[in-house]
């Protein structure tokens, strides 16, 4: 039984057999000495000259270009030999097309194109780098029917892949008076199945002019046309060996090949996954070509009833202005992301299951629940809850809706005006899936939206499916340490006004503004290589004690470009963390306590140090070492890792009463774990007991305070 | 004991490029030491200086340049005359009307004035530049690379908005210089580099405008931004801002109330045309100063002014 193999072998040795007959009949002809070239390119002929970096000026040359070709068409039944085979029979069509245009004949009439110019591949060559041609289809046959070969072109026409055509399917396209042109995008080549090599030519000249790719670097082609050219075949029932052979070139430059002869595939054994697919249905063709390739669409507007912008952010909608109200305080809501298997979501599905908002009560209270499904291949559930968070602004920006909370304490409100607008609650989804699909295109290959009104369902899945993910979601927060992971993140969001200032964010010391946690930097970086955020390893231990690294150190010096020298991450005392100006607190040495008070930005009075928060703040920003004082986030005052250095969080003495409350549960735990004492917070004072030194150490001194009997800080 | 001068010659340089080709190419960029510190090393390209002309011809052009551009009505005309002023070492065409908010041209229109330009300007170096609309010059700038193919000009600029499109025009289809703009931050500057070399521009192509400002309004970031790139890329080796840094001054400059107000309104302030001289030279000197290495001025006698400036320090 034929295998994949014989198959692309004999349909080479074929094309190889045509060519070599049609050389030999034209050097008959003409001579050895005819010139022969394509029209309109300085890479004569194209394909040859890119893979051996030789040009062929000649019939003579042709044929001795021949004889190189045939050294790549081996025979070992290795997936390897499959590729050169290909590549083999790609060359040995463009010989033969090469071969029509002798004497400056013009082969091909309206509509095909056959060869096409330089000038059209830098034309095309812009949008292609930037994407707004996002791929290229190439169709080759004959569709079943004409109405499904014309669907399939508009299909990707409408999502501003550049699509060339090759056989039957043109004669469709005119048959139903489709409009093609390269000013439409849709190219029709030519009828024979060598005009194929027209398309190829075009990727591989992209390579050599955008690419800056050597002739003759067969290799750096092949991973060029790979990485950069988005094309693709689409080859339609019935393959014959030739057109197998020409797929395994396409394959070869990375290009994968769609049919819908499944039969064929199946008879001869072909399993060359994510490269050869077989999709029996024509109408999905688009979808499988696209999965395959990895193109993704650009989503350029949200398909909703009213205005989507920023300028409505913080829109307030009073009771009375209110269409419906979902209240997660009352009633069961939740707001979810979850990563899936590509295959279990179908890309822009919005679900809507319960009653729509025209079925609502005017003015009630109602569930609502939206979980967002989405998978790629860099996609990671630590994002899960940074999509998440981004929601509050996305819906936000709907004109006329409200939103405040997150996870399962969701409130939003929907104006009459939207309402009335045909605002439903599907629209929640199309924002949802175009913000999600546009903003996280690096990570997020599909995007599917399930919104579900139905209250009994919205009470039983949070239960069941929510509140588990959030609890497992806070439980690998708490086991994120510092020691636990491989590297950490800089983040250099504010050099613009503090240009010296670099945050390195670890797993247990957020950014200083509070707004950069380890997993926010680590996404950040992830969807924006060449971002703020960069990632720095800590192989290299100067320091257990304070926190000091060399790698740490080199990147801090890099980013701050040369200012910082070195810094710790866990001394206040010792080469401590810069501070831009955002801190969300600042931490500054008491020295009668031998303690450390603590000042939140609201904090308006006057701590027991003798300055206020500005005053501290002065001290502290513009991106310089000021030892004995340091901005942070209020998260990281309950971490292990607070001013580890110096004995931890045992050394706050004091902090306002507002800012104790907030941190009180978690700060209780960890010192509770370092130092077995129980209500710690209760030791601390704050403004009510004392904003000076004297009375601050009398009250530590009658509650026992364990900064008492620590070792001297300075 | 005897004073042993330190040489402040670094271990990293500045990327040499080279605008136009022929007898009139010129060469920026290149240094290994501070700007004008040729007493630590040999400057072997010195800072260049362009002259500006825009689509509008004499149209908008201040009073005081009419009697150096007699007879002159198109931008072409300009060219034609100013390719002769002393100091100039390249023409700057700056496609003002293209702006969408101004007045619009059409890219048609443009393109056949750009055409004049590069046709008056014969083998003087040219710098094409923008309309200062990012998503109008993605257009414009693409065809004007297409247009100027051959003469290695400078397409002024690839932004972070638009930089895919200039960047793949000017850098990879056509072989021109991309310059890549920036406002006044070192770390958009950078980035805008690395993203330009992600997308296969050659970095010896590229040419950086890291911002400009008129001296005395807010000119002091453009200052300190230009300082740090410089000190980063010759103390610190960093290759990604090793680019020269081309400046245009004059439409900062001329736009100042002390470069335009009209004597008649402030009588105290004397003639007209020297302050606009003045504004002009002073921006542009502290450009170079701070590290630029060509500057984009309008008016022949600052050109004059400063390229004799500039000859006398290297």
């Amino acid at each position: 039984m034929a295998t994949l193999f014989d198959v692309v072998f004999s349909g080479n040795d074929t094309v190889f057999g045509l060519t070599e007959g049609a050389i030999d009949a034209a050097i008959k002809e003409h001579g050895e000495d005819k010139a022969i070239a394509f029209p309109n390119t300085a890479y004569s002929l194209p394909c040859y000259y890119a893979v051996t970096g030789t040009k062929v000026g000649n019939l003579g040359e042709l044929k001795a270009a021949l004889g190189v070709v045939k050294t790549l068409m081996t025979r070992e039944k290795r997936l390897n030999d499959v590729f050169m085979s290909g590549v083999a029979t790609a060359l040995c069509a463009e010989f033969i097309e090469a071969l029509k245009y002798i004497d400056g004949a013009a082969p091909y009439a309206e509509p095909c194109y056959g060869h096409l110019a330089d000038a059209i591949i830098r034309e095309l060559g812009v949008p292609l780098v930037t994407g707004d041609i996002p791929g290229v289809a190439v169709i080759i046959g004959a569709a079943p029917t004409a109405q499904e070969g014309v669907d399939l072109v508009k299909s990707y026409q409408a999502q501003g892949i550049l699509v060339t055509l090759v056989g039957g399917i043109i004669d469709q396209c005119a048959e139903l008076g489709y409009k093609t042109g390269a000013n439409v995008r849709v190219i029709p080549l030519g009828a024979d199945i060598t005009a194929v090599i027209h398309v190829v030519s075009v990727a591989v000249r992209a390579a050599l002019i955008f690419g800056n790719v050597a002739p003759g670097d067969a290799a750096a082609l092949m991973e060029y046309t790979f990485k950069r050219v988005p094309a693709f075949v689409n080859a339609f029932a019935p393959l014959d060996p030739v057109i197998v052979a020409c797929g395994a070139g396409a394959i070869a430059l990375g290009f994968p090949v769609v049919t819908n002869d499944v039969d064929t595939l199946a008879a001869v054994h072909a399993n060359v996954p994510k490269s050869l697919i077989g999709q029996a249905d024509v109408s999905k063709f688009n979808a499988t070509s696209l999965e395959a390739r990895d193109i993704k669409i650009k989503i350029t507007n949200i398909d909703i009833p009213v205005a989507f912008a920023s300028a409505f952010e913080g829109e307030i909608i009073r009771r009375g202005d209110m269409q419906v109200e979902f209240d997660g305080s009352r009633v069961d809501c939740f707001e979810l992301v979850m990563t899936k298997d590509a295959s279990e979501i179908e890309d822009h599905k919005i679900e809507v299951i319960g009653p729509d908002i025209d079925e609502m009560p005017e003015g009630s209270k109602q569930s609502i629940a939206y979980i967002v499904e989405v998978a790629g291949k860099s996609m990671q559930s630590d994002f899960e809850p940074v999509f998440e968070r981004k929601f509050h602004s996305y819906l936000n920006c709907v004109e006329g809706m409200m939103h405040t909370g997150q996870r399962d304490m969701i409130r939003i409100r929907v104006s009459k005006d939207t309402f009335n607008a045909g605002f439903r609650a599907k629209h929640i989804g199309e924002v949802l899936y175009a913000k999600v699909k546009s903003e996280f295109a690096a990570v997020v290959d599909k995007c599917q939206v399930k919104i579900i009104t139905d209250a009994a369902q919205c009470t039983e899945l949070r239960h069941n499916l929510a509140t588990p993910m959030f609890d497992k979601r806070d439980e690998r927060l708490l086991t994120l340490t510092d020691e636990g992971v491989d590297v950490y993140y800089s983040c250099i969001m504010c050099q613009a006004f503090s240009p010296s200032h670099v945050c390195v964010v670890t797993p247990e010391r957020l950014g200083l503004c509070g707004a950069v946690s380890w997993l926010d930097a680590k996404a950040t970086n992830e969807l924006d290589p060449e971002g703020p955020c960069q990632v720095i390893t800590k192989e290299k231990v100067i320091d257990e004690r304070i926190g000091e690294y060399e790698d740490v150190n080199d990147a801090v010096r890099k980013f701050s470009q040369g200012a910082l020298e070195d810094v710790s991450l866990y001394s206040i005392i010792e080469k401590p963390m810069t501070s831009c100006g955002c801190f969300e607190c600042i931490c500054g040495i008491e020295p009668l306590s031998n303690g450390v008070c603590i000042a939140n930005r609201e904090y308006a009075g006057m701590t027991p140090i003798g300055m206020t928060f500005p005053e501290l703040a002065s001290m502290t920003g513009g991106g310089v070492q000021t030892p004995g004082f340091m901005g942070h986030g209020k998260h990281f005052i309950a971490s292990k890792k607070f001013m580890k250095a110096e004995g931890g969080v045992g050394r706050i003495v004091w902090m306002p009463k507002d800012l104790k409350e907030q941190v009180a549960d978690r700060l209780n735990a960890t010192a509770k774990d370092l130092y077995g004492i129980e209500n710690f917070c209760d030791m601390i004072a704050d403004e009510t007991i004392a904003e000076d030194p004297e009375t601050l150490l009398a009250y530590l001194e009658e509650k026992g305070h364990p900064a008492l009997t620590m070792e001297p800080m300075m | 004991m005897p004073f042993t001068a330190k040489s402040g010659k670094f271990n990293a340089s500045i990327k040499p490029v080279t605008i136009g080709s022929g007898d009139k190419a010129a060469t920026i960029g290149g240094e290994n030491v501070l700007p004008f510190y040729s007493f630590d090393a040999e400057i072997a390209n010195a800072p260049k200086v362009g002259i500006e002309v825009t689509d509008f011809g004499m149209e908008h052009e201040p009073e005081c340049l009419k009697k150096y551009y007699d007879g002159c009505t198109t931008a072409a005309d300009m060219v034609k005359k100013a390719v002769a002023f002393e100091g100039v070492d390249f023409i700057s065409f700056r496609m003002e009307g293209g702006d969408p908010n101004g007045a619009n041209k059409s890219t048609e229109d443009l393109m056949a004035t750009l055409g004049e330009v590069i046709e008056a300007a014969g083998d003087m170096p040219l710098v094409i530049c923008g309309s200062k609309n990012a998503e109008r010059d993605a257009e414009l700038l693409q065809k004007a690379a297409e247009l100027a193919q051959g003469k290695n000009a400078i397409i002024l600029a690839a932004r972070e908005e638009n930089y895919k499109t200039v960047g793949a025009a000017a850098g990879l289809a056509y072989n021109q210089i991309v310059g890549a703009e920036s406002s006044v931050d070192i770390n958009l500057a950078k980035q805008l580099n690395v993203l330009l070399t992600q997308l296969g521009v050659n970095a010896s192509n590229v040419v950086m405008n890291v911002g400009s400002a008129a001296a005395g309004y807010g000119y002091e970031y453009v200052a300190s931004t230009m300082q740090r790139i410089k000190a980063a890329a010759l103390s610190q080796n960093d290759a990604q801002l090793q680019m020269p840094i081309i400046t245009p001054v004059a439409s900062e400059a001329w736009a100042t109330k002390e470069a335009s107000a009209s004597e008649e309104d402030v009588p105290g302030w004397g003639d007209v045309e020297s302050r606009g001289i003045d504004m002009e030279v002073e921006t542009a000197a502290a450009d170079l100063a701070c590290g630029s290495n060509a500057v984009i001025l309008k008016h022949p006698v600052s050109v004059a002014t400063v390229s004799k400036l500039i000859k006398e320090l290297v």
